[in-house]
């Protein structure tokens, strides 16, 4: 991913790297190549440790003509900016459509590093509330890259026909903790964006249908993998890519094909995209339901967000778990 | 100088509260007359909002050195991003007055098609940034603008932003002085201060009356004027705008402001010390007064009704 990073710096010179450290490789180390190039270092923008001011920064470096990609620390560094990354979602349609901001915040999200409390909370249900934030999960390793250069084009932004709606506000692209951990021993190819749109079938079946995004991905991938061995149960993975805006009518027509739906994903099972899902699959897909739409989270009480690091592990739905919610729906 | 308690501290005046130049070559490459119909334009502006009744609209009055420096000595590739009692900047700058009008009545067929906050303008074209709507805000994109425009390189312009001292209270003002000295970047805040007669009240929570006291303990280049002295304003922020374009980096300009509805002495007046000048030098008649505010007064009534019949407030 650093070199990835570099790469995209090199491809296009309206982009610079914003954050804390990212002169000195970056706290995950996805400056680190770019640091070494010394073409590259004018557009590593070293910044002092900020809440909402590096946030507002980048929008304001975007409004300049350029394209930010902000490095942070964690997902909760955008909680701690919400004032300015509301104001950034909402900057384009304020502005009539006058301007974009075209700024992408990578952040690692949710558990995986062991550390508790802020470093392991799952971010998304907050960030998704934000008017005009767009924003984006990956999920497995090898698509890491994908997502991050897919993620790092704003298609749209380059005409200059301003009288359309066709303004682009701000993205994050957030990446599990669980997944980025994980040492990548494949190859990759920098060059290759996501082949497909970020929420998309990633397997198919039709007994019934598991939306997973981020941490949960691979333990649902995992888990129809063994519906299928063990009990000939082929089911379809969606990946939910991207959490907002959510594809609603992409999602009605998955979740109305197999009417049997299970929902899996890290973190918190209240108030979330998870729940979101569930409502709009009970609001458009209720004819074809043939069971009840089941959440699987993690195994914490229903409540609790709020983590130490030993109890991390739990909070990530396991494959197990994610089977039995699927042999539950097909057997109801 | 008369000592009055309405007259500020520790700023630095050109023209004193009787209309007399300190220092008269310091307006040498100025034309005086026009610079005060500027002056009156923006206060008949004030009034022709007032009269409109829009809601959540605060008048400027009293505050016109301010928009007028800025609009006279911003050059022409220099974005200056707006606060909510700042339209009389669109004016001086050369916003079509229909276009002003439309904004400023939200209407549909504004530039942002209605969705500026009350009392704000923006305008693309004439590099304007609207008002935002979180605390301080606007000062953290202005600083990210201007380093924006520094990486541009040569012949890309200065970025100047203007507010209130309420806001100098706030965590993204000094992450913004943060940013902006770390960064070295071509921005000048423009901070206006609310003069108040006895010392601000302790739950203003101003930390000392200077703003520019604190922006220069961050190593900030700082001047503090009065707003009453318009050409000793425009003489300050000018020079923060000089050092922007050279690449001196970031500035900051307090100016005193006396809120005009809060019934000060005349000399507290910026239009009235202006008038006094230029009275002092022949160049001031009550039928000059008159005509300069029925050619502006007779421009905007044209320009709001026309905005007013093709679109009117959203």
């Amino acid at each position: 991913m650093a070199r990835l990073v570099a790469a995209l710096l090199r491809e296009d010179d309206r982009r610079c790297l914003l954050g804390e450290d990212v002169r000195s490789g970056g706290m995950l180390g996805l400056s680190r190549v770019a640091a070494e190039d010394e073409q590259l270092r004018p557009r590593l923008l070293g910044s002092p440790l900020t809440g909402a001011g590096l946030v507002a920064h980048a929008g304001g470096l975007a409004l300049a003509g350029l394209r930010p990609i902000v490095l942070l620390p964690s997902a909760s560094a955008l909680l701690e900016a919400l004032p300015a990354l509301r104001e950034l979602g909402r900057l384009p349609w304020r502005s009539g459509g006058q301007h974009d901001v075209p700024v992408l915040f990578v952040a690692p999200n949710g558990p995986g590093f062991g550390v508790g409390g802020d470093q392991a909370e799952c971010a998304e249900a907050t960030l998704t509330a934000v008017p005009g934030v767009e924003v984006w999960c990956a999920g497995r390793a090898e698509d890491l890259c994908g997502y991050l250069r897919s993620a790092a084009e704003f298609l749209g932004t380059d005409t200059d026909d301003h009288d359309t709606e066709h303004t682009s506000g701000p993205r994050v692209l957030l990446l599990p903790r669980s997944v980025i951990v994980r040492d990548l021993m494949i190859d990759l190819d920098l060059d290759a964006s996501l082949p497909r749109a970020p929420t998309a079938v990633l397997r198919e079946g039709d007994r019934a249908t598991v939306f997973a995004w981020g941490a949960a991905l691979a333990p649902a991938l995992a888990a129809a993998d063994a519906c299928a061995r063990h009990s000939g149960i082929e089911v379809n993975v969606v990946e939910l890519g991207c959490l907002a805006p959510l594809d609603e009518a992409l999602l009605v027509e998955l979740a109305s094909a197999t009417g049997k739906l299970v929902i899996a994903h890290a973190g918190p099972r209240r108030g979330g995209i998870g729940a979101e899902l569930a409502a709009l699959f009970a609001d458009r897909s209720i004819l074809h339901l043939d069971a009840p739409i089941l959440r699987v989270t993690g195994e914490l009480p229903a409540n609790l967000a709020l983590l130490a690091g030993h109890e991390e592990h739990r909070a990530s739905p396991t494959a197990t778990a994610i089977a039995n919610a699927i042999t539950h729906v097909v057997h109801y | 100088m008369q000592a009055t308690p309405w007259e500020p501290e520790g700023v630095e005046a050109l023209l004193d509260s009787n209309g007399a130049l300190v220092d008269p070559s310091a307006v040498s490459g100025i034309d005086l007359r026009s610079y005060y119909k500027k002056m009156v334009a923006a206060r008949v502006l004030d009034h022709k909002l007032r009269r409109l009744e829009l809601p959540m609209w605060a008048s400027s009055a009293g505050e016109e050195a301010v928009s007028v420096a800025i609009g006279d000595s911003v050059a022409a590739n220099d974005w200056v991003f707006v606060g909510n009692r700042d339209a009389a900047i669109g004016l001086i700058r050369g916003m079509p007055l229909t276009e002003l009008a439309r904004e400023l009545l939200r209407s549909p067929s504004a530039p942002t098609r209605g969705r500026a906050l009350p009392g704000s303008i923006s305008s693309s074209a004439h590099k304007i940034m609207g008002a935002c709507e979180a605390l301080g805000a606007s000062l953290g994109l202005a600083a990210g603008h201007a380093h924006g425009q520094a990486l541009a390189g040569d012949g890309a312009g200065a970025t100047l932003v203007v507010f209130g001292e309420g806001l100098t209270t706030t965590g993204m003002f000094h992450e913004s002085i943060s940013m902006a000295m770390a960064h070295d970047v071509p921005l000048v805040f423009v901070c206006k201060s609310q003069l108040w007669p006895d010392g601000a009240p302790p739950e203003a929570g101003l930390l000392g009356d200077s703003v520019a006291d604190r922006a220069r303990a961050a190593g900030m280049w700082t001047r503090r004027s009065d707003g009453a002295d318009p050409l000793g304003v425009k003489r300050s922020i000018a020079a923060a705008l000089h050092r922007a374009h050279d690449g001196a980096g970031p500035s900051l300009v307090e100016v005193v402001v006396t809120s005009i509805t809060r019934d000060p002495p005349a000399e507290r007046d910026p239009i009235e010390r202006m008038r006094r000048l230029l009275d002092s030098r022949g160049e001031w008649t009550q039928t000059f007064q008159d005509v300069s505010e029925a050619e502006i007064n007779g421009q905007l009534e044209k320009a709001f009704e026309q905005a007013q019949t093709d679109g009117g407030p959203a």
